[in-house]
């Protein structure tokens, strides 16, 4: 016992003597906090349109003010041709292309089909496929307006297609394509109104009927009941399509980078920290020195482990609080449940660590090691793109990733207020990789230096 | 009885053949060198007696106790110093003496007396951290994080390379004074001039002992005959000296050369005279010397 507490005095007059690290436990996280969550953020904005307008007329100059008048694009003009346009986006002055046909505005009162073009630089996909559906609710947005006040206005689609100048095969992709079914008369306007408020009125009691259940199952219900109203009235479904986001109602890409940014936070402290405290042993020849003493490896190891662990914990609290203050995310489960969960956790992530310090012989190798580790983990998790978009080969390999299972845990005790049950088994599959991971970091050690 | 006794050692690191069939005893209160070159086996025959590595094959036991099986009993009664400064240098002196006692499960008070004349020269750096003491102080401090716990026997792997010849001279006088305490001491040198300090040395190369005496035995059997000679150019003389290879050892030493006949030298200087004349170089006087330990060394190992 007195051997234990002098290792972990030991270890603390360490970590408060390097002011390297000390420095960089409080900076990461801050700068991490202060920086991350507004620089990955997923809504688009300035989004640069030049427009190319062989009408000329009074409803192309009205959809032109509309788009200026939007905080996500900036208006970067008119344009005589195509190809000048053309020219622009190569020179990636802008992002999108919006072009009129001739007789826009004549097609549209006599009620004939009538195509907008749009061309979009699809070098980042994110900004191309967020901001073609931009460019379309701007364009929907005006044509609903209009279609209010003026009777008759004909189909309206607009084709998109995402230019590469780099990826020529994907120029004339079309990828999507709004298509604006707007009603014949005014008559068929307002029933249409109509319906889709009570529909909305609908989904919302359905909502609060439902909220007391199981999400998963909820959105599938919700589905389903949307399903069904598509299916008696395709048309008119099709206008009323609302989205309504659960636990994170403002669809606020903060509530899920946060946390993320904890886990990435308790990571970089249990595994990196670990791993290269105890490489730098080796290489000093300290843990030589320790190692012909009588205390043992189980000693060591715990020594090492508990300082770390509070460590971890210590910055895991001051990032919450963050958390709290800066944005305002609350956590609607149990506090203490959250810091049992980072316990576990943090011992899977300290196990790894001294696993990895056992194999490693200096700081560069066990630092690429955890960093290649790191970027697996942070890949797969979730944390940064969602898990449902990958290949089903993937989410087999998040069955050993254990952000994976912290992170989805995690997010639903902080977002959504799920207790132990619905945890359970994120849980023990965490404390086993813990106890698996610590074991073999202990059996290495024997094997190396008994 | 021996406190450290070792039979047909062998180790290998892979093609390395670090150790190959070494024994050898170390009796009691003892000063036991181990003397060679870099690469010799020493710190793998070091790492082994204190438990910090197994040999392939071979035993062998320290206080009679075997190092593969009693490796916790072991170090309870051992002190070890490594070859480089092993402490830690962001923690202070004092710290650092509180945490391998403590390691030890003892303390400083305890064993005071044992370390009392090493720790005085130290004391007045004791809140200084460790990294930043001079090397003699390092190793000063490093002697008495290994005797903080009293052990029986002590283990110094090179324990003067990279010390001033000042602090090394004082060093080994405090290695005398340990020994009076009735300890043990095992020691590795790569300088000869150390090894005459040593109650017995083992001569190591490739992995073998070459020779285990006390210095004055290993002296006193010096096979052949040394003599010195100096000359304005070494190295012209170093290269015709080639052609003369089967008829004696010579080697560089300092400005010298050094030659070992082993034919008596009424015959062999003559002989090596007429040499250097038909190779036009010019020389001082052939003198006969009495052997120091270098030259012994460089005979066992040389030699034919």
């Amino acid at each position: 016992m007195r051997v234990i507490l002098m290792l972990i005095k030991k270890e603390f007059l360490q970590v408060f003597r390097n002011s390297l690290l000390w420095k960089i436990l409080i900076l990461a996280p801050l700068a991490e906090f202060l920086l991350f969550p507004y620089t990955a953020d997923y809504e688009i904005k300035n989004v640069k349109v030049v427009f190319v307008d062989h009408d000329r007329s009074t409803m192309t100059t009205d959809i032109l003010s509309t788009f200026s008048a939007s905080k996500y694009f900036i208006n970067e003009g008119v344009v005589e041709s195509r190809q000048e346009a053309e020219a622009l986006m190569r020179a990636d002055k802008v992002d999108f292309i919006v072009e009129f046909p001739a007789d826009f505005e004549k097609s549209l009162v006599r009620q004939e089909p009538v195509k907008v073009h749009i061309t979009a630089n699809a070098i980042n996909t994110v900004k191309a496929g967020l901001g073609s559906e931009y460019v379309q609710t701007v364009l929907g947005n005006y044509f609903m307006t209009m279609a209010e006040s003026t009777p008759k206005v004909s189909p309206i689609s607009a084709d998109t297609e995402y230019d590469m100048d780099v990826f020529s095969e994907l120029e004339t992709a079309s990828v999507s394509s709004l298509a604006l079914q707007s009603g014949e008369g005014q008559d068929m306007q307002k029933m249409q109104l109509q319906l889709s408020e009570r529909m909305q009125r609908a989904q919302r009691d359905q909502e609060l009927m439902e909220r007391q259940a199981e999400k998963a199952e909820q959105a599938e219900r919700a589905k389903q009941a949307e399903v069904a109203a598509r299916a008696m009235n395709p048309q008119l479904a099709q206008l009323v399509t609302t989205n309504v986001y659960w636990f994170n109602e403002q669809m606020n890409y903060k509530n899920l980078i946060v946390p993320g940014l904890l886990i990435i936070l308790v990571t970089l402290i249990g595994a990196y920290v670990t791993a290269l405290n105890i490489v730098r042993e080796k290489e000093l020849g300290t843990i030589e020195q320790v190692n012909v003493t009588p205390i043992k490896k189980w000693q060591f190891l715990l020594g090492k482990m508990i300082p770390f662990l509070i460590l971890g914990l210590v910055e895991f609290g001051a990032g919450l609080l963050i958390m709290n203050l800066l944005f305002g995310i609350h956590i609607q489960g149990s506090l203490l449940l959250v810091f049992g969960l980072t316990t576990v956790y943090l011992l899977v992530m300290l196990g790894l660590g001294f696993f990895i310090s056992s194999m490693a012989s200096n700081q560069l190798q066990a630092m690429f090691i955890v960093f290649f580790l790191f970027i697996l983990f942070v890949m797969l998790s979730g944390i940064l793109t969602p898990v449902e978009g990958m290949p089903q080969w993937a989410s087999y390999l998040n069955y050993a990733n254990p952000m994976s299972f912290f992170m989805s845990a995690m997010k639903t005790v902080i977002l959504k207020g799920s207790t132990v049950d619905n945890i359970r088994t994120q849980f023990i599959v965490l404390a086993v990789m813990a106890v698996v991971l610590n074991a073999a970091a202990l059996i290495s050690y024997r094997e190396t230096a008994k | 009885m021996a406190v450290i006794s070792v039979s047909h050692l062998d180790k290998s690191y892979g093609k390395v053949h670090a150790l190959r069939d070494v024994s050898f005893e170390v009796d009691e209160a003892e000063v036991f060198g181990v003397v060679g070159p870099d690469g010799a086996g020493k710190s793998t025959l070091f790492n082994i007696l204190t438990t910090l590595l197994l040999p392939d094959s071979g035993d062998a036991a320290v206080l009679g106790l075997d190092v593969r099986t009693r490796y916790l009993e072991i170090r309870k009664h051992i002190g070890y110093l490594p070859g480089t400064f092993s402490l830690y240098p962001d923690l202070t002196v004092e710290e650092n003496l509180v945490f391998f006692a403590t390691m030890y499960q003892s303390s400083i008070k305890e064993n005071m007396p044992l370390i009392a004349s090493i720790w005085s020269q130290i004391e007045p750096f004791k809140k200084r951290f460790a990294g930043k003491l001079s090397g003699g102080m390092k190793q000063k401090l490093a002697l008495c994080c290994a005797l903080i716990h009293k052990p029986v026997l002590l283990f110094l792997d090179e324990p003067t390379t990279g010390v001033d010849p000042v602090s090394r001279k004082e060093f080994w006088e405090i290695l005398r004074s340990i020994k009076q305490q009735g300890i043990s001491v095992m020691v590795s040198t790569p300088y000869m001039d150390e090894a005459t300090l040593c109650d017995r040395i083992a001569l190591m190369q490739d992995g073998q002992i070459m020779r285990l005496d006390t210095p004055k035995n290993i002296i006193r059997d010096f096979n052949g005959h040394l003599v010195t000679l100096q000359t304005p150019d070494i190295f012209q003389l170093l290269k015709v000296m080639g052609q003369y290879a089967a008829h004696c050892t010579f080697y560089p030493y300092g400005e010298n050369l050094h030659v070992i006949f082993y034919e008596p030298l009424e015959k062999a200087i003559p002989e090596f005279e007429v040499f250097l004349q038909q190779n036009d170089i010019t020389h001082g006087e052939i003198e006969q010397i009495e052997p120091n330990i270098e030259d012994c060394f460089i005979e066992i190992v040389k030699g034919n």
